[in-house]
């Protein structure tokens, strides 16, 4: 559950219990399944548990987005609980004790909530777009591999239903009618206000990594690294080279060092 | 110069406040931090729209309807107040602009549009007495049905039930208040001394939620508790929203006229009730009248009786003038002859 009253049981409970062994984090799979808005999502949920020093490991499974107590991936299973999406980990992670940005003042703290919230309003946005109602990439890329693992008519069916689900979530924000320039826009915008706050710092808030890093290096990776036949988001990245090479240097310190997987 | 005017059309103001919508207060008061000559139109019609909604801001050939749409056209016009802004300062505006749209407004679209109360209680009423016929009929439940669509589909899940749902928007509303009253800290605007867009979008957002006099707000309530974000709201509209007289004075002669039009209705039971018994008493005089002259009469016919008579009884109906000892008028031994 990732209820309020959820959240006051963990806070009861929870906080006396130490993080356990077989913590797990459920995604659908990586190689032929996952589409990568929720790859991104996935992506940021490991990064911050890495960042924490938290040990899990990971689980896949094909109906990880039916198994989610909220009906989105990641999820992670700790002791007796279940708990998916990043904003609602954080909060479970935070109940245990381990916070990342514990040092950051009121101000920042704030501050790094709306980024947070800036990443989750345009580039989410963005990533949904370019999967589902771009035309190429969502006949070519995201379709085939959301209904791989059905049989036919199931691997026609429940790409469409997701697609028009889609559709309808992006319509009541407005982006279903933007064009791909627009689209584009928005998502350069939001680069340039990250690349401002970072700066020429190590991370977003100083030295040491918070949460906001996380996030953004799990959206920022996957577009950097996804192939596709649109690429024109990866381009924009690339321009911002304080952005790529904070992406290089948390990939070397989390992954690379400890010869983690993605 | 004319063409220079920018022409904004707005929702109506209500509760103290010069528009009642929050993209239409973000809009109009950008223009008047930033001193840009505006020709304000009130309406309640956003049937001219393109895209359906208010604010509407037309300059030369360009028409532009959403905010962020509108705040950077103006940008390019060079109106702006965000010039002393630093570009760390940008971003952070960009970034708090995106919070707002996140965490707020789908607990103000909750609270105005969907909690039942409310929407019965208050906001259909008014949108209802805004909007010109026909569009008074379908347009507060199209409102209804948009604001419930972004809500449910941007912040809900497949298992997620509706009082969890509640739950969690108001607490990231709550939440987002909070994180803005620390950001502002002491200072008079966000950055500085002299407002910005983001101050635009804050008063924008904030300024409807502590005016309005909604039955169950409580948001209103964390609201008035974060006193620096309050005192914002209200410096800002002392500054830049001046009273105007005459509205003031057009108000007063409305509140007049309705404290007379309630005097009017306390005289009214009794006036009812006069009326309705000076109609039953007028009635029952025609009716007696009528029976006593003979235009209309009442014959008990007895069924063991032929149907001749029975006929006779039917014809003395058609106002014949009877006597009123019931003897038909023309008799056969008057003196007539049929011979």
């Amino acid at each position: 559950m990732s209820s309020l009253v959820a959240e006051a049981i963990q806070a009861e409970l929870g906080a006396y219990e130490p993080w356990p062994d077989n913590a797990c984090l459920y995604q659908p799979y990586q190689v032929e399944q996952i589409t990568f808005p929720d790859y991104a999502n996935c992506l940021s949920v490991k990064t911050f548990l890495h960042m924490c020093g938290l040990e899990f490991h990971t689980e896949v499974r094909t109906n990880a987005e039916e198994m989610s107590p909220s009906g989105k991936v990641p999820f992670i299973h700790v002791g007796a609980f279940l708990v998916s999406e990043l904003d609602p980990i954080i909060a479970f992670v935070n109940t245990r004790g381990f916070q990342l940005s514990r040092d950051l003042d009121e101000g920042l703290k704030s501050e790094m909530r709306a980024y947070m919230a800036l990443i989750e309003n345009v580039m989410v946005n963005a990533e949904l777009y370019l999967a589902w109602i771009d035309e190429a990439v969502s006949e070519e890329i995201t379709k085939p591999r959301y209904g791989y693992i059905h049989p036919w008519p199931l691997n026609r069916l429940l790409p469409w239903k997701k697609q028009s689900n889609v559709r309808a979530r992006l319509d009541s924000i407005g982006w279903a009618k933007k064009t791909m320039d627009e689209v584009c826009d928005e998502v350069k915008t939001c680069c340039q206000a990250l690349a401002e706050r970072l700066d020429s710092k190590q991370y977003f808030f100083g030295d040491k990594p918070t949460e906001l890093d996380a996030l953004v290096f799990g959206h920022l990776y996957t577009i950097l690294t996804t192939r596709l036949p649109v690429s024109r988001f990866a381009e924009i990245v690339q321009q911002f080279s304080n952005l790529t090479a904070f992406c290089t240097r948390v990939e070397e310190n989390f992954y690379k060092k400890y010869g983690r997987d993605f | 110069m004319a063409d220079d005017v920018i022409d904004l059309q707005v929702w109506k103001g209500d509760w103290g406040l010069p528009t009642v919508d929050p993209a239409c207060l973000s809009t109009l008061s950008y223009c008047r931090f930033s001193g840009v000559p505006v020709k304000l139109r009130k309406t309640g019609n956003p049937w001219r729209s393109p895209s359906g909604e208010l604010p509407i801001m037309k300059h030369r050939n360009v028409t532009e309807t959403k905010v962020s749409e509108i705040f950077s056209y103006l940008r390019k016009q060079n109106y702006g107040c965000d010039f002393a802004l630093s570009n760390k300062q940008s971003a952070d505006a960009v970034a708090f602009s995106s919070m707002l749209e996140e965490k707020l407004l789908p607990a103000i679209l909750h609270l105005w549009w969907i909690d039942g109360k409310t929407f019965v209680d208050f906001t259909r009423p008014w949108y209802t007495k805004v909007l010109p016929f026909p569009l008074n009929f379908f347009i507060p439940g199209q409102k209804q049905k948009q604001a419930s669509l972004r809500v449910y589909l941007t912040k809900g899940g497949t298992n997620v039930s509706d009082t969890e749902l509640e739950a969690k928007i108001y607490k990231e509303a709550k939440e987002c208040m909070n994180l803005l009253a620390y950001r502002l800290g002491k200072q008079e605007y966000f950055f500085g001394s002299s407002p910005s867009s983001l101050d635009a979008l804050v008063f924008g957002y904030l300024a409807p939620i502590l005016k309005a006099p909604l039955p169950n707000n409580q948001l209103q309530n964390h609201l008035k508790m974060c006193d620096n974000l309050c005192s914002l709201c209200n410096r800002i509209l002392l500054r830049y929203f001046p009273p105007d007289p005459e509205e003031g004075a057009k108000k007063k002669k409305a509140e007049a006229s309705k404290s007379q039009s309630s005097s009017d209705l306390q005289e009214f039971p009794n006036k009812k009730r006069n009326m309705v018994l000076a109609a039953i008493f007028a009635l029952t005089a025609m009716a007696g009248y009528a029976l006593l002259s003979g235009i209309i009469q009442i014959d008990i016919v007895d069924d063991s009786n032929s149907t001749s008579d029975k006929t006779n009884s039917t014809s003395s109906y058609f106002s014949k003038p009877q006597t009123y000892n019931n003897e038909p008028v023309f008799e056969d031994n008057d003196g007539y002859d049929d011979e």
